[in-house]
């Protein structure tokens, strides 16, 4: 092991170890007693079983853990179910469980009991951002016009793969409200899912798709009927995204996450968290984990239990905000 | 006063379901933002027509029913359990039992009693190679699902 | 010969030793997964990802694909047999199919089935080759607008599967639509029909529902009957040969689905089981015999065992050539392309033809394949019906179970279960048929969705349904398909008063 990299896992350490009592810091040695169930709130496919399942892999392979992490997945409700079923198991440190925006968007469409808040954060892992795309063929060249036209005609139909409320759709209305437009002049249509989205745009049902960068990646080479004109991230992103101006270089300051990371139970023992905060960050220092995100096209970008729990609130607020703005804000 | 027929009596029980599907139509929540066709549109033309399709069921000749045989001599002379309808209860109840016990016991355990149990009730006599059959489906099914497959089955009391 | 040099190009990728070894192994892994009720071919292939990390791009989608149609092939051996549909795909089959088997002809279904799939099959790689890189653009042509009007014209087919009364068939229909709709609304966001609970937020399963009206429900009646030990042996199986003017009569069917099977599964969302419905409810149209569809008519198990297999193929048309999923089953597929380094899209064909020509080349060995596996096992297969009933009865239970839990990983789900095996129950006893539920519960959402996504595109504008040619012939199709039967009736009305 490196000097800078065990340094770097020491201040990743200190910062939760200082969060919590004095008395916790010394029972640093805590390991699992037994399997861990490592839930994906979805059925298998998806974004979070694809994290759950990749990461239980690249710790098995890497052999950074004693114990198995058994990948189950609990679908239903957008991840309400597991949620409900998790948030019964106050303490229990061999619970652990996939989480993304929809943890504080769900709740905050009034479909779920539980949120971020009761639950344990371990650490933020990868993270990846929205784009928007228009037609290849389309007058809109960059996303400037794109909020002129909507200006003219708030009827201009941007297609999204979730529903009101939800990711794809707060993405874009925060954007727009950052852009001088009223968030709820955006005549938001929801599809199942992005690949459907895109497929209206091409064949021309819907002006513009918002959707996340790494789904639609795939269909930006060359010779593609669909172009992007702006990305949420804070800086251009690689690949075949260097080209895409973020949202920030044209003028409009907004980004937008689509962050995934693992969380545990409620109140989970602070030696348990510490545990597991150790276990990821090694992980994605392995070759294995590198190679496994550069397929699947992920961004890097973790924060320990403490760092993730305040981006979380932050999140919360922020999201919260839009959607007051959209007339959306249940209660 | 007649005795109602088997389709007036359904009508007016599709009509009862009607009326209560759209008394929880009526109850859904306006869209905050402007839909052309909100929530509620589709259910309430749902209930409306599945009222409507009541009352005309109430108006139509029952024709020849699709009711079992009438129940034959050797049939009633069987014990309370064994008789037709109650073969449907139990196995009901033994399917509400299961579905209860699959997590707390175990996939392994609960599959092989149903399936074994049943095959019993049902007058399988032959209780070795009932034991064999459903150990050899079950025991499959499941290596097949957390081993093949690595999807996770709850392992209950047994170890594995 | 341009399609001929690619092909032989395909043929070369595909008869490697390791990738004939890939189509053997995904083809034989996906008639297994086919035939278990509920291991769907959506979780087989999700699972598979991580095995296929690691290979060549072209043997990784060879073996997954084989996954994908050896599974809709299997699929129909459960709903022939058990008259359980192994994935959802294959409900349609089990119409005529278990009816067959009933009858003792459980190996010619079986035959019709496998030489229907195969022909379904390859009839359709032969037009994925030819006419894929053009069909793009038919694919994308399908907005909400279009979606809206097929949807419509395949619950017109309500009226033909509802034969003894019009009325309960109609029944039957509206309450699969209200079924289909429970849940969150993804127009809005809003929930409808959930009762307060979150098991309920997703809506009910398909699969949940064709397992309980179709095999819980077979079950119970037969308990009901006296289905006890009792039953007279009978010769299950029957012969697998199929006569010549049974091969005449099945010949139409399986063309028309075959055609008809590869364009519904080349739009996106639609996929196998909308083409196998609507295969089904066509041939029932056209056929002198309509009547005795649902009773055991070999062109009614044709038909949707052909357009079934038809879309499967058609599905990789918008994945391959767009790069854009049309069902669960492709996006997966597409997501393990993607980790293998292949972006499928408009410019695959000239960046990894290896990828696109080799799959196809595959298709036709996995199809062979398929065949060949298949037909000899069949009377082995079917032996299943020569066990004991009580013993059968309670290994239909279990699978039932075990196929609806594997999928959803829920206990609530398996009391719904129970609840739509006495619905269904109920529901034969009265005489109300189930193919109209299951027909509109597949399309009732899909309806709901894409109209109210149309005419939030249009600003609640009606006329975008009949501004657009293909929506506009679409709904005079339905018109028509609705007018005609109504029409022929009152005219046969007319003669029968008049003599």
């Amino acid at each position: 092991m490196t000097a800078k990299n065990s340094l770097k896992r020491l201040t990743l350490l200190a910062l939760p170890l200082a969060a919590v009592a004095a008395s916790t810091a010394h029972a640093d040695e805590w390991a699992p007693t037994r399997s861990i169930e490592y839930i994906a709130p979805a059925n298998p496919g998806g974004g979070w079983d694809t994290l759950v399942r990749t990461t239980a892999r690249v710790i098995q392979e890497e052999g950074l853990a004693e114990r198995n992490f058994a990948a189950i997945n609990v679908p239903g409700g957008g991840g309400a179910v597991a949620w409900a079923q998790i948030a019964r198991d106050s303490g229990n440190p061999h619970k652990l469980f996939a989480a993304s925006p929809p943890i504080i968007l769900v709740p905050l469409a009034g479909t779920s009991r539980y949120d971020h808040s009761d639950f344990t954060p371990i650490a933020r892992l990868i993270t990846d951002y929205s784009i928007v795309l228009v037609s290849a063929d389309s007058d809109y060249e960059s996303l400037t016009d794109l909020v002129e036209a909507i200006r003219d005609n708030p009827g201009l139909s941007v297609g999204g793969g979730s529903a009101p409320g939800s990711m794809d759709h707060i993405a874009m209305a925060g954007m727009a409200s950052a852009a001088g437009l009223n968030a709820s002049d955006i005549n938001y249509v929801p599809f199942s899912g992005g690949g459907e989205a895109m497929t209206n745009l091409m064949g021309g049902h819907v002006e513009a798709v918002i959707t996340g960068a790494g789904e639609a990646s795939g269909q930006l080479e060359e010779g593609s009927d669909i172009r992007a004109i702006g990305v949420s991230a804070p800086e251009r992103m690689g690949g075949v995204l260097a080209d895409v101006p973020t949202y920030q270089e044209q003028g409009i300051d907004y980004t937008f996450d689509i962050w995934r990371g693992v969380m545990g139970a409620p109140d989970m023992p602070a030696e348990a968290v510490a545990y597991y905060e150790d276990l990821f960050a090694q992980m994605l220092e392995t070759d294995g984990w590198a190679s496994a995100r550069d397929q699947l096209g992920w961004i890097d970008a973790y924060q320990g239990s403490e760092e993730f729990g305040a981006f979380l609130d932050e999140q919360k607020e922020q999201f919260s905000e839009v959607l007051s703005e959209l007339g959306l804000r249940g209660e | 006063m007649t005795r109602l027929n088997s389709n007036q009596i359904l009508g007016l029980i599709i009509a009862l379901l009607a009326v209560g599907y759209l008394a929880m139509a009526f109850q859904i929540p306006d869209f905050p933002l402007p839909r052309p066709i909100d929530s509620d549109l589709f259910p309430k033309v749902l209930g409306f027509t599945l009222f409507g399709l009541a009352v005309m069921l109430f108006l139509e000749k029952p024709k020849d029913r699709d009711i079992p045989d009438e129940i034959g001599p050797e049939e009633r002379a069987k014990p309370l359990l064994l008789r037709p309808w109650s073969r449907v209860v139990i196995t009901s109840l033994a399917i509400v039992a299961y579905a209860l016990l699959l997590v707390p016991v175990g996939f392994v355990l609960t599959s092989l009693a149903l399936s074994f149990g049943l095959a019993w009730y049902f007058g399988y006599r032959r209780h070795g190679v009932n034991l064999a059959t459903s150990l050899g489906v079950v025991l499959l099914l499941y290596l097949a699902m957390t081993r093949g497959m690595d999807v996770y089955l709850p392992q209950g009391i047994l170890p594995f | 010969m341009d399609a001929f040099n690619n092909l032989m190009y395909g043929f070369g990728i595909a008869l490697e030793p390791t990738n004939i070894a890939y189509v053997f192994i995904g083809v034989f892994a996906g008639t297994i997964i086919g035939m278990l009720p509920g291991l769907g071919p959506i979780s087989a292939l999700a699972l598979m990802i991580p095995v296929t990390f690691a290979m060549e791009p072209s043997s990784g989608l060879i073996l997954m694909a084989g996954v994908y149609y050896g599974a809709i092939f299997g699929g129909s051996t459960s709903s022939i047999l058990l008259n359980a549909p192994g994935v959802a795909g294959t409900v349609a089959t089990a119409f005529d199919g278990y009816p067959m088997a009933r009858k003792g002809l459980a190996g010619k279904a079986l035959a019709i089935a496998a030489y229907a799939s195969f022909i379904g099959g390859t009839i359709s790689v032969v037009f994925l080759m030819l006419v894929a890189p053009v069909l793009g653009r038919v694919a994308v042509s399908f907005g909400p607008a279009e979606y809206f009007a097929l949807m419509v014209l395949g619950l017109t087919a309500v009226v033909t599967l509802s034969d003894k009364s019009l009325v309960k068939g109609l029944i039957a229909a509206v309450v699969g639509v209200m079924i289909s709709i429970m849940g969150i609304d993804l127009q809005t966001g809003t929930e409808r029909y959930t009762f307060g609970t979150t098991h309920l937020l997703d809506g009910i399963d398909f699969l949940v529902v064709a397992l309980g009206v179709f095999a819980l429900a077979e079950v119970f009646y037969m308990l009901l009957r006296g289905g006890g030990g009792k039953e007279q042996p009978r010769n299950a199986i029957g012969s697998l040969r199929l006569s010549r003017s049974e091969i005449k009569e099945i010949a139409g069917p399986v063309g028309r689905s075959s055609v008809l099977g590869f364009f519904v599964g080349v739009l996106p969302g639609a996929g196998a089981t909308v083409a196998s419905f609507l295969g089904y409810s066509m041939e029932k149209r056209i056929a002198k015999d309509g009547d005795t569809f649902g009773k055991g008519n070999i062109k009614g198990l044709a038909a949707p065992e052909t357009a079934n297999n038809a879309a499967c193929t058609g599905s990789f048309v918008p994945l391959l050539i767009l790069g854009v999923p049309g069902s669960g089953t492709t996006a997966v597929l597409l997501g393990a392309l993607l980790v293998m380094g292949v972006s499928p899209g408009p410019m695959m064909l000239e960046q990894r033809p290896d990828v696109f020509w080799g799959v196809i080349a595959s298709m036709y060995i996995g199809n062979i394949m398929l065949l060949v596996l298949n037909l000899p096992l069949i009377p082995l297969i079917a032996k299943i019906l020569d066990m004991p009933r009580p013993l059968l009865l309670s290994l239909i239970l279990i699978f039932c179970m075990i196929g609806v839990y594997g999928t959803s990983f829920s206990v609530f789900d398996l009391l719904l279960l129970l609840g739509f095996g006495l619905l269904g129950l109920g529901m034969r006893l009265f005489g109300f048929p189930a193919a109209p539920l299951i027909l509109a519960l597949i399309l009732g959402n899909i309806m709901e969705e894409s109209m109210r996504r149309a005419l939030q595109i249009s600003g609640g504008d009606w006329s975008i349904f009949i501004d657009k040619p293909i929506s506009l012939a679409l709904l005079i199709i339905a018109v028509l398909s609705l007018c005609l039967p109504l029409v022929k009736k009152v005219i046969l009305q007319a003669r029968q008063t008049r003599g």
